[in-house]
């Protein structure tokens, strides 16, 4: 007799049980949820189209060789080489993030956070970064401004 | 009214209330073992505390000035160091304490592992330890962004960049932490908060129950017995001393920013406001993180681009995973110091990794690699390797003589791969793969033997 009835008593307290362990988990998610959804910054909308150089940046490139301009979220090396044609690729280093420079006396383009070294197709030449930079479509207007599109050249 | 008779009146209306005669009587009973080791050790945990005191106080008049924001960071720290009477001395006093609060920490750990402190039960004393050292590197991180200037702008975007290796999260968890894919002004507000709010909260709870662990076990006895042959009195003449402690770092602390307000002048060690962040300038050659990151730096540093078909820095990040989950684990790795017999391996594991720590950070200071921008590698090995065949030798012989340590193999083995890199010319993985091979072996080897009942080197009988 007494186990006929402790028996449901255990199952009904059991089924208790996981029902508060299940509103404990849901009452974890609608807090956490609002505050992740809070924690993850907008997307920034930024042209990925062609873009053009300000004079100011166009006129950096002439002085310095290379420039380092905002186009969309990404941050692009726009750069002459010897020969004068234009070159954009992507600025983050592909190692650890940091910015890259171009070093004009020697067509190279160099990461001084971990001492990485690329040529101007972006291919990696000395140093630990895994990837090649990426290279975007860049060009010279009659006008003499530079144009410069984030599409995969 | 006598003084002493109106404060036991205050003190007898607070234990009529409160109950406090029951912490006096603690205190009272309270004693700190002496006796087998020097009694210094126990003085590091004290002084660590001080110095995050020290830096909540000059943190919080440093808020005072400073204002978050991309036209008012740099400017308002210029502000503080340039106009702010005595502004110079709080931001000094500031750095120069959070540099000591690591110092302590790392020396305080270390201490805790060459005692086997963390042995049974105090497993958790050194799992809040350990995760307060993880957020103490957190301040330092996160503070170091703060003035907007151009180290502190490639250091954030460095570090926050190896996050996006963590499988699955990782992309998510940069986007969260830097405020967006890349590092802006939105990374200094986060960071600010996590400096001044979140990591604070956390501290000062973790301390709290570090401190209850320690206080509700007392401090470990040495190894092999069960009570220190020996005790001081916590109260006063402990705690007295470590008040001594405390008023002798204060004033190390006053007289390094008088002299060196900005640092000592070193990688690592220094902070010049220097020029303001640009996010469009190029990293410059020289660019170092903090001291205590060093090595993480130069590690990251000597794996190539690939490795087993894994990109290099990702495999590079998952070793120092497992380096930092192996530490958080030794209370439950070491068995012998669980069964409170001497484990001379782990103290010799804790010399290895001093040796393979300071090999990369001399490594990272470019030492020996001439005056050109760009050092020259081999020589840094080779002249840093050379330094550690000095320091090992002088380590070893203080171990053995003054220790009576027999166990060398792990701090051989980081020396080893010292030597093999700098001196005979092998990649730096290379030679860490030989004399981590070399390590294991041996430790398997004598795994193996203790399973058959023989003794291992340097067990004391």
């Amino acid at each position: 007799m007494t186990d006929e009835t402790h028996v449901p008593t255990t199952s009904r307290r059991g089924l208790l049980d996981l029902l508060l362990r299940l509103g404990v988990v849901a009452w974890l998610g609608s807090v956490l949820y609002p505050v992740i959804s809070y924690l993850r910054p907008l997307p920034r909308q930024g042209p990925t189209g062609p873009v053009g150089l300000t004079r100011a940046e166009v006129a950096k490139v002439e002085r310095e060789k290379f420039a380092i301009v905002p186009v969309g979220s990404k941050r692009v090396l726009v750069l002459e080489d010897a020969e004068g044609t234009i070159h954009a690729l992507d600025a983050r280093c592909t190692h650890e993030g940091c910015t890259v420079r171009f070093l004009p006396g020697e067509d190279l383009i160099s990461c001084a956070c971990h001492n990485a070294q690329f040529d101007l197709g972006g291919r990696v030449l000395s140093g630990p970064p895994p990837r090649p930079l990426p290279r975007y479509v860049a060009q010279r207007q009659d006008d003499g401004g530079i144009v410069v599109s984030v599409t995969p050249a | 009214m006598s003084e002493s008779g109106a404060s036991s009146r205050v003190m007898r209306w607070l234990d009529e209330r409160y109950g406090t005669s029951q912490l006096a009587d603690f205190l009272r009973s309270k004693e700190v073992p002496i006796g087998v080791h020097a009694i210094y050790w126990y003085y590091l945990g004290g002084a660590t505390l001080f110095f995050f005191v020290l830096q909540i106080l000059s943190g919080m008049l440093l808020l005072m000035y400073y204002q978050p924001g991309e036209a008012t960071s740099y400017e308002s720290i210029r502000y503080i160091t340039t106009k702010v009477p005595f502004g110079w001395l709080i931001r000094s006093i500031h750095c120069w304490s959070a540099h000591f609060m690591i110092v302590s920490l790392v020396v305080h750990m270390f201490s805790t592992l060459m005692l086997k402190a963390y042995r049974p039960p105090r497993e958790l004393t050194w799992v809040t330890g350990y995760l307060l050292f993880a957020l103490s590197l957190g301040f330092g991180f996160s503070g170091y962004l703060l003035p907007w200037n151009e180290l502190a702008f490639f250091a954030t975007a460095v570090g926050t960049d190896s996050v996006k290796s963590v499988p699955l999260v990782g992309d998510w968890l940069l986007n969260v932490l830097r405020g967006g894919p890349e590092v802006t002004i939105n990374t200094l507000y986060r960071f600010f908060a996590l400096h001044v709010s979140i990591l604070p909260i956390l501290t000062v709870g973790l301390i709290a129950s570090h401190l209850v662990f320690v206080q509700r076990q007392g401090m470990a006895a040495p190894v092999g017995e069960k009570k220190a042959p020996r005790g001081m009195k916590f109260f006063p003449n402990f705690a007295m001393r470590d008040l001594l402690l405390w008023l002798i770092c204060l004033m190390a602390i006053i007289v390094l920013s008088l002299l060196f307000p900005y640092g000592a002048g070193i990688p690592g060690v220094e902070w010049e406001l220097g020029t303001k962040a640009d996010p469009l300038a190029p990293a410059y050659p020289g660019i170092k993180p903090e001291w205590y990151f060093l090595w993480v730096y130069q590690l990251l540093k000597e794996f190539p681009p690939h490795l087993f078909g894994f990109e290099g820095p990702e495999v590079c990040l998952l070793v120092i995973a497992v380096l930092l989950a192996t530490w958080a684990l030794i209370p439950w790795l070491d068995r012998k110091a669980r069964r409170n017999e001497p484990s001379p391996g782990f103290s010799d594991f804790g010399v290895g990794a001093i040796f393979f720590l300071l090999f990369l950070t001399l490594k990272a200071w470019d030492i020996g690699g001439g005056d050109g921008e760009l050092p020259d590698d081999a020589a840094v090995a080779r002249t840093c390797a050379w330094i550690m065949v000095g320091l090992a030798a002088a380590v070893t012989a203080l171990r053995a003589f003054l220790f009576e340590h027999r166990f060398f193999v792990y701090s051989g083995a980081a020396l080893l791969q010292a030597v093999l890199n700098g001196l005979f010319g092998l990649s730096y993985l290379l030679a860490g793969g030989i004399a981590g091979g070399l390590a294991a072996a041996v430790t398997i080897a004598i795994l193996v033997g203790e399973r058959r009942g023989a003794p291992s080197p340097g067990e004391t009988p």
